[in-house]
């Protein structure tokens, strides 16, 4: 994916009384910070800086003072309840840099009719080159039968990417569904004997 | 139903209910979900009948998640008793649940399916909900 530009201002007041500023102003307070250099404190465009974060490991080009920096968001802070981003983490890279990022596992096809899938890890680590990072990978779990795995090994990466996580991590997983009853009836019966439990 | 099998405390105080959720805001491990964006006391019922209103509604097929566990007893004085004489009976098992909690969890069905699940185990439960969708892989 090609680079996002976000214009970034430079911050020079700090604390949550600035903070609230300036997220009133439809801005969001952010850090700039990697290859030894000295964090920067900067403030982006509220809804750019949403629309360029949807993609997953986007590679953003912040320009500042007239001078672009390419740069990848680290951590992202939300608000759970509001759906707002707080504050962003921005890791600086070079172009040609190889580093760790995690990607997401979308499952493609339909696994044997009567079984469900679980996905037991829903990201997998891989180092990729900084201007070409994957945004995520497509597993087919088509016609697999309950019993089956996926494993991170099993998993063929986007090109140029290598595996970080371990090879024998189960990332997909096939079985069957409990039925209604059977559900209820196992928890009933756990249930009634933790109350007895209890009481004594 | 949930209830703790051992405790360490018969009678505690009554849990805080100010704040936010410190954790657990995100779908950690079905498809979609319910996230409280009100405080509450949930009593194990209220877990029990919202879990039984999800799995009835999916029929077959899926899987549900509980994250929030009612590990806090309330106490209540019998009717028409006068004030003192100590602390009332543990009478409720409840999970403090604080905004933005993602309390159930399920994987599994399709989104319609789920969604229709979902909105009846919100009547279950004693706070203002909303159904949510995992993001594919934002930070």
């Amino acid at each position: 994916m090609s680079e996002i530009k976000l214009v970034a201002e430079t911050r020079t007041e700090f604390g949550k009384g600035a903070a609230r500023r300036i997220r009133r102003d439809n801005k969001i307070p952010a850090v700039l910070y990697g290859h030894g250099t000295d964090p920067v404190h900067v403030t982006l465009p509220g809804h750019d800086s949403m629309l360029a974060l949807r993609h997953s490991n986007a590679l953003l080009s912040i320009e500042l003072d007239g001078k672009g920096q390419l740069a990848v968001a680290k951590d992202v802070q939300r608000d759970p309840v509001r759906n707002i981003i707080e504050h962003i983490d921005l890791l600086v890279v070079a172009a040609g840099e190889k580093i760790a990022v995690d990607i997401t596992v979308n499952l493609t096809g339909e696994s044997a009719p009567g079984t469900i899938h679980l996905v037991e890890s829903q990201t997998l680590s891989v180092e990729a080159e900084a201007t070409h990072l994957p945004e995520s990978v497509d597993v087919s779990i088509d016609g697999l039968e309950a019993g089956s795995h996926v494993f991170a090994k099993d998993i063929v990466l986007p090109a140029g990417s290598s595996l970080l996580t371990d090879p024998e991590q189960a990332v997909v997983l096939i079985t069957e569904p409990r039925g209604e009853a059977a559900a209820e009836e196992g928890e009933g019966e756990a249930a009634e004997g933790a109350e007895g439990s209890s009481e004594g | 139903m949930l209830i703790p099998r051992k405790v360490k405390h018969r009678k505690q105080h009554h849990p805080k209910r100010g704040g936010a959720a410190k954790g657990g805001t995100q779908i950690a491990f079905g498809d979609f979900g319910i996230q409280a964006l009100e405080p509450a006391y949930v009593t194990n019922r209220q877990i029990e009948a919202a879990r039984i209103a999800m799995t009835r509604h999916i029929k077959r097929g899926g899987k549900v998640w509980i994250n929030i566990y009612p590990d806090r007893p309330l106490t209540k004085k019998p009717a028409e008793v006068r004030m003192g004489s100590g602390k009332g009976s543990p009478e409720w098992w409840v999970a403090n649940v604080k905004p933005g909690r993602i309390v159930f969890e399920l994987a599994g069905v399709d989104e319609e399916l789920a969604r229709e699940a979902m909105r009846r185990a919100m009547h279950k439960l004693p706070m203002k909900c909303r159904f949510v969708v995992r993001e594919g892989g934002a930070i």
